[in-house]
């Protein structure tokens, strides 16, 4: 008796598993099969990680799935990156990110992928570089930066962020183009380099234009030019430097990359839902508020963009030494 | 425009006492307390997981959750921190030292307590500064710059070296320790990595709270295991086991609290919070330094300095006091000038910038009835906190006092998923275990963890500091004494020195 019944759930449970790898071969179209996976390789409330949250927010509505945000600021965004490396390359898994921690760090530094094994296929927004000075500065001007710095080189201090960071590179690129030196002072971020420029232990500030655009707004600040092709629409009387005549242009792209192995059509389709989703009216709204510039582009356009950040950064770092 | 600041005010206080608001107010502070009390969770990443959520609420909804967290999360640490001697967050790591002490004395529900009236004191008055000073004080925290900031550093490391307990050359090995764990990583100035040993997941330095955790909670369950381990064996043989370690032997009718408790350590509190409204307002400086730096200065201005490291009571409320003050005051910098003081203060900007409010002089203007409302939240969260810990204490009194068999796998286990869950990193469980051993095997040989832990959090700090002060004075070292303010901390170290080996010559 006993024995009948151990067969006959040996039976049962057979028969469960032949109806659910039925069930795995039926395959479920793509996105419906579980909810998709981000990586931000940046602590949660950060510039990359509120542009993810615009996306994620309306995903169920237009992908047809929720999107996840996962934080993994660990080993300076590489565990993020890695993360993705590990996960089936079947487009559940994306990497959402600048290109620091994905392109500067490859070219300084072992990492464990070839930058061929990543394709963007979404970019969500842009952030441009930006120079600034306290109001009561001498330096009105780009001009007036570079006539200065030439009579006395090393006069100015620069605070920029971390080293070889997002606004760190342009600076470099500047100096290079106008011929000058400064003095840089790396600092853990926008936020410090504004503290140094308000509290008068730097000249020159680099960061980004949401960061300093309430000081700007309450006339603490005064922001001299952007480095890149267009003007910020945070702060849209500052020029470009290129409108100056430098041509130092290097905006820092938010994009959306999957590994290469992932089937081309599930690149397609996310591309074509990201596109849909971030042009309705609830994530303009949502943009609007967080003072996210959104710059949508899709994969066709962000290969370029992806291959002129990497040519452009192999170009610089190599002139610098890294 | 009296009329009109009447009007605010009435608005703000209609919306503050709106069902909703005081809901989530209520449901940020036990948020709070709960993730505070878990090792290795802290609030910011309970705020950070709420985020989206955020988005959704109303703005002064959203802040009233938020400022609950932060609140909470500053006392919940203390929770664990004295009940189990393990800090449920980096800030309450000051509070190990007398607050577990002071439970194994028979005495968890007076600590606990302790730090709780400690903690919502500091957390009134700094929030209070950041209602009514918050320019004033933004503008002495902007003459910050590397040149004080280091000073400021040097005078904190100088107090607790000096103030270490017992073998001060192993103190000082234990700050080396710290000092070599923070410098693991980047290189703060030439971005070049250093001390990883070809291991590519430590480029960004050891973590903060798996360190923490490991050294403090990792060590004492083990120390604590091997304990139960001997008890075991000589079960038989004396069945009462230690008076503390047990949950019958426990009587919570001695271990009451009073406002005369409260009174004696009113001096130690009101340091505490000066101190820790001080240094919150100083962007960067954050808060565990602010527990240390206040437990340091109560001990040498306490009468009864001798007690200290023996279970003081004043010694939980400095440090209490200390790190709680820091939540109003590190919203200054971000108030005044969009600077977040603290990774807290920085979600809440973010927070801030989701709900479409730009953090910066112009926001009280802007915005000012959300601003106001805000405010008086920032009051009542205080009180809830106070309300629901309350509540609580006698509960985590009671669980403290559970014995170890049962207690040892639940923290263990809390404090594996909570550093994992932290920052979704593997590697981080694995410095959480490393840095356990090490612990153990310091503290075995006793090494005193309080030197290492601190040298270790403010080390990578005052390097960069250092290096920036070098750059900016092209070089120059006497550039490091131009400011006044530094020059002055540099004379208060060396007066200390003097104060603390006179006292020695006196006492000794």
């Amino acid at each position: 008796m006993r024995r009948i019944g151990i067969a006959a759930v040996v039976v049962l449970l057979l028969s469960v598993g032949v109806l659910f790898a039925a069930a795995e071969r039926e395959a479920v179209p793509f996105p419906q099969e579980r909810g998709i996976r981000m990586a931000v390789p940046y602590g949660a409330g950060g510039g990359v990680d509120i542009s993810a949250r615009i996306l994620a927010s309306v995903a169920p509505e237009f992908v047809g799935q929720r999107i996840d945000i996962v934080a993994m600021p660990g080993a300076g965004g590489q565990e993020a990156i890695n993360f993705v490396l590990q996960q089936p390359k079947d487009g559940y898994t994306l990497l959402i990110t600048d290109y620091g921690p994905l392109v500067t760090t490859a070219l300084t530094e072992q990492v464990n992928y070839e930058l061929e094994d990543w394709v963007p296929i979404f970019q969500i927004t842009e952030v441009q570089p930006i120079f600034f000075v306290r109001a009561d500065s001498p330096i009105e001007t780009v001009e007036d930066w570079i006539t200065m710095a030439k009579e006395e080189p090393g006069r100015f201090a620069v605070g920029h962020g971390r080293h070889l960071s997002v606004p760190h590179l342009p600076l470099i690129l500047f100096e290079q183009e106008a011929g000058i030196e400064n003095t840089h002072i790396p600092t853990t971020g926008g936020a410090e380099a504004l503290a140094f420029i308000l509290g008068g232990q730097t000249d020159i500030g680099a960061s980004v234009p949401s960061t300093i655009a309430g000081a700007v707004a309450s006339g603490d600040v005064r922001a001299l030019a952007v480095a890149s092709p267009a003007r910020s629409q945070v702060l849209p009387n500052v020029p470009t430097l290129q409108e100056l005549g430098y041509d130092v242009m290097l905006p820092a792209w938010y994009t959306i990359f999957a590994h290469k192995d992932v089937p081309v059509d599930r690149m397609k389709y996310l591309e074509e839902k990201f596109m849909e989703g971030m042009l309705s009216a609830s994530a303009k709204a949502m943009a609007d508020r967080t003072r996210v510039e959104l710059t949508l582009y899709g994969m066709e356009e962000t290969a370029v963009f992806y291959q002129n950040t990497v040519e452009s950064l192999k170009s610089l770092l190599e002139f610098i030494g890294e | 425009m009296e009329l009109e600041l009447a009007e605010l005010l009435s608005y703000a206080l209609r919306e503050a006492f709106t069902p909703g608001v005081l809901m989530y107010s209520a449901l940020g502070v036990l948020i709070g307390i709960t993730v505070g009390a878990i090792p290795g969770l802290s609030g910011d990443i309970a705020i950070a997981i709420l985020l989206p959520i955020v988005f959704a609420l109303s703005p002064t909804r959203a802040l009233g959750m938020l400022i609950g967290i932060y609140k909470g999360s500053m006392f919940g640490g203390s929770i664990s921190a004295i009940s189990f001697g393990v800090p449920g967050t980096a800030a309450a790591a000051a509070t190990v030292e007398d607050g577990y002490k002071a439970k194994q004395k028979g005495e968890p529900k007076r600590a606990l307590l302790t730090a709780l009236y400690s903690s919502v004191t500091g957390d009134v008055i700094s929030s209070l500064f950041l209602i009514f000073l918050a320019l004033p004080m933004a503008r002495l925290a902007l003459r910050f710059g590397p040149v004080e900031f280091f000073a400021l550093y040097v005078f904190s490391l100088m107090i607790i070296a000096l103030l270490t307990r017992g073998n001060a050359f192993k103190g000082l090995i234990a700050a080396v320790i710290g000092l070599i764990f923070g410098a693991v990583g980047m290189d703060p100035v030439a971005g070049s990595t250093r001390l990883t040993f070809g291991i590519s997941q430590l480029r960004g330095g050891l973590p903060l709270v798996p360190v923490l955790v490991g050294m403090f909670a990792i060590s004492e369950l083990v120390i604590q295991f091997k304990k139960e381990i001997d008890k075991l064996a000589a079960e038989k043989r004396r069945d009462m086991g230690e008076s503390a370690e047990s949950f019958e032997a426990y009587d919570p009718g001695k271990d009451r609290m009073s406002f005369k408790i409260y009174l004696s350590t009113l001096k130690a509190t009101l340091i505490g919070s000066s101190m820790g409204t001080f240094i919150g307002a100083l962007p960067g400086a954050g808060s565990s330094l602010a527990g240390f730096v206040s437990y340091g200065i109560a001990r040498r201005f306490s009468k009864h300095s001798r007690q200290f490291g023996e279970g003081s009571l004043e010694g939980v409320a400095a440090p209490e006091a200390g790190n709680s003050a820091t939540c109003g005051s590190s919203l200054v910098p971000l108030f005044a000038f969009g600077i977040p003081g603290s990774a807290t203060a920085a979600l809440i900007g973010a927070a801030l910038i989701m709900q479409g409010i730009n953090p910066g002089p112009r926001m009280m203007v802007e915005n000012a009835p959300i601003m106001y409302t805000f405010f008086i939240t920032l009051m009542y969260a205080s009180i809830m906190n106070l309300g629901f810990s309350r509540g609580l204490i006698p509960i985590y009194a009671k669980l403290s006092m559970i014995k170890g068999k049962y207690l040892i796998p639940v923290v263990f286990i809390l404090a594996i998923l909570g550093t994992y869950a932290s920052r979704n990193s593997v590697m981080d469980v694995w410095v959480l275990l490393i840095m356990g051993m090490i612990g153990y095997l310091l503290r075995k040989n006793g090494y005193p963890m309080g030197p290492l832990v601190l040298a270790f959090i403010i080390g990578p700090g005052a390097e960069r500091a250092l290096r920036q002060a070098l750059l900016l004075g092209r070089g120059n070292p006497l550039h490091l004494l131009s400011s006044p303010i530094a020059i002055g901390f540099y004379v208060a170290a060396v007066l200390f020195i003097v104060l603390v080996s006179l006292t020695f010559k006196e006492k000794g």
